[in-house]
């Protein structure tokens, strides 16, 4: 079994392209007066965070490799670096993606290092390089795990999941509305990934594709854009700085504050870490599930149309 | 890619982007009527009844009077950012007041303020 297989980083080869596409697109908006929105700070901060997460990843790569590497040892099987190998891990690893994107809406552990992505309220091709930098302290690489146990080489995996990444850079944009039908049939686009960043109600915990969309219809989390309830982008309580140290741990020092107030139970405490953004262990906040039924509430209208239930 | 000019990219990429957005007018701070602060505030806080707002003379701030508290609405760049003061200290700047949230991700905002309409204002932030 062959240790020694090695993949490009495609991210950082794709350093040039994004900062070239980010000047297209703004040149577009410029010229056009549609499109999206730029601001400079939010831009500067997206791109520091993008820079940051770059940063943290050759600093703190050495733990994932080397949980990856010992799981490596221990699997019997080899699936190969062909073309269906690859393709294979791709799909499996978009789907990995998805459900550690899932995990990263609705466990507030791993909410917290997913937050940042979310924290601009703005939607532009800097946007999508706001990513975190506190990714391995959510350990999500063990959903990783089995792809490496199947028998793909944890270089491959790694190689895949850039590939995935980079795919989604580009649907961070205002600037392209809908691709043909069947496109967005099957693929994550710009128009399911901005419902995925939406704040309003109906767009609460919705579309966490990676590049096939087909994922949110098979376990039922998909959400249309709509044309009557345009997307409103950021977070529910939208945070008040630019510092990106400040955006980086801003919600694990909302999550060592709860845990530590006097008082709780050790469940309570848990839970603070746990259980889906918004919990409190008085009722004092909404998850996405309390801010729906207030929508609906004020909105009855709404029930049963898309990312709202019917009952 | 070598370390070096990966950082040579992402460096001069950044400021690139920065420089561009900033001498291109993308820096300016959003201007608020009091309608623009009434809808603002209910996009943060939708549940809210609005009973009354007073928007600061340089129009980036809106004291915002709430059924659940006052409140305190102000331009974040190209948008806002609204918080109710709950839990908040004010103090006198020689522009105006600070007010800081105690909390790590909204740590607090300077308000430009007249002498007067900064009286008035910490008066209406800290009458109970």
């Amino acid at each position: 079994m062959s240790d020694a297989i090695s993949y490009p980083d495609v991210t950082q080869y794709a350093v040039p392209f994004f900062i070239a596409a980010i000047l297209a697109e703004f040149l577009w908006i410029a010229i056009k007066g549609r499109g999206g929105r730029y601001e400079t700070r939010d831009a500067l901060t997206s791109l520091i965070m993008g820079a940051g997460s770059v940063a943290s990843g050759i600093l703190l790569g050495f733990i994932a490799w080397g949980f990856f590497m010992l799981l490596w040892r221990i699997t019997p099987l080899d699936m190969g670096t062909s073309v269906w190998a690859i393709v294979t891990c791709f799909v499996l690893d978009d789907l990995r993606y998805y459900w550690v994107h899932r995990f990263g809406h609705r466990v507030r552990w791993v909410w917290a290092s997913h937050v940042n992505h979310h924290s601009s309220q703005h939607y532009n091709l800097t946007t999508a390089l706001r990513q975190t930098w506190t990714g391995t302290f959510t350990f999500m690489m063990v959903v990783r795990a089995p792809l490496v146990l199947m028998g793909f080489h944890p270089a491959l995996v790694l190689f895949v999941g850039g590939i995935n990444l980079v795919y989604q850079f580009w649907i961070h944009t205002e600037a392209i509305g809908k691709m043909p039908r069947w496109f967005e049939a099957v693929m994550n686009t710009p128009s399911h990934h901005r419902a995925h960043h939406g704040r309003n109600a109906r767009y609460l915990d919705c579309n966490y594709a990676g590049v096939f969309i087909i994922w949110d219809k098979m376990f039922g989390t998909f959400v249309p854009e709509q044309e009557g309830d345009r997307v409103d982008y950021g977070l529910v309580h939208n945070i008040g700085t630019f510092n990106p140290l400040r955006v980086a741990f801003h919600e694990w020092v909302g999550i060592f504050r709860d845990m530590t107030q006097p008082g709780l139970s050790w469940k309570q405490r848990l839970l603070y870490a746990v259980a889906p953004p918004g919990y409190s262990h008085d009722g004092s906040r909404d998850t996405s599930e309390g801010i729906k039924a207030k929508h609906l509430a004020r909105n009855p209208q709404d029930r049963g149309t898309p990312g709202f239930d019917a009952s | 890619m070598p370390l070096d000019l990966l950082l040579i990219m992402v460096v001069g990429g950044v400021s690139l982007v920065a420089l561009i957005l900033h001498l291109t007018g993308r820096s300016a701070q959003t201007v608020l009527s009091a309608e623009d602060a009434r809808t603002a505030w209910h996009r943060h806080f939708p549940d809210d009844e609005v009973h009354q707002v007073m928007v600061s003379e340089d129009r980036h701030a809106a004291l915002v009077q709430t059924s659940v508290a006052t409140g305190l609405l102000w331009s974040f760049g190209a948008d806002t950012v609204a918080r109710h003061l709950i839990d908040f200290d004010v103090m006198e700047t020689d522009h105006g007041l600070r007010v800081e949230f105690h909390d790590f991700g909204t740590p607090g905002v300077s308000l430009a303020l007249e002498p007067r309409e900064r009286e008035r204002w910490q008066q209406l932030m800290t009458s109970p």
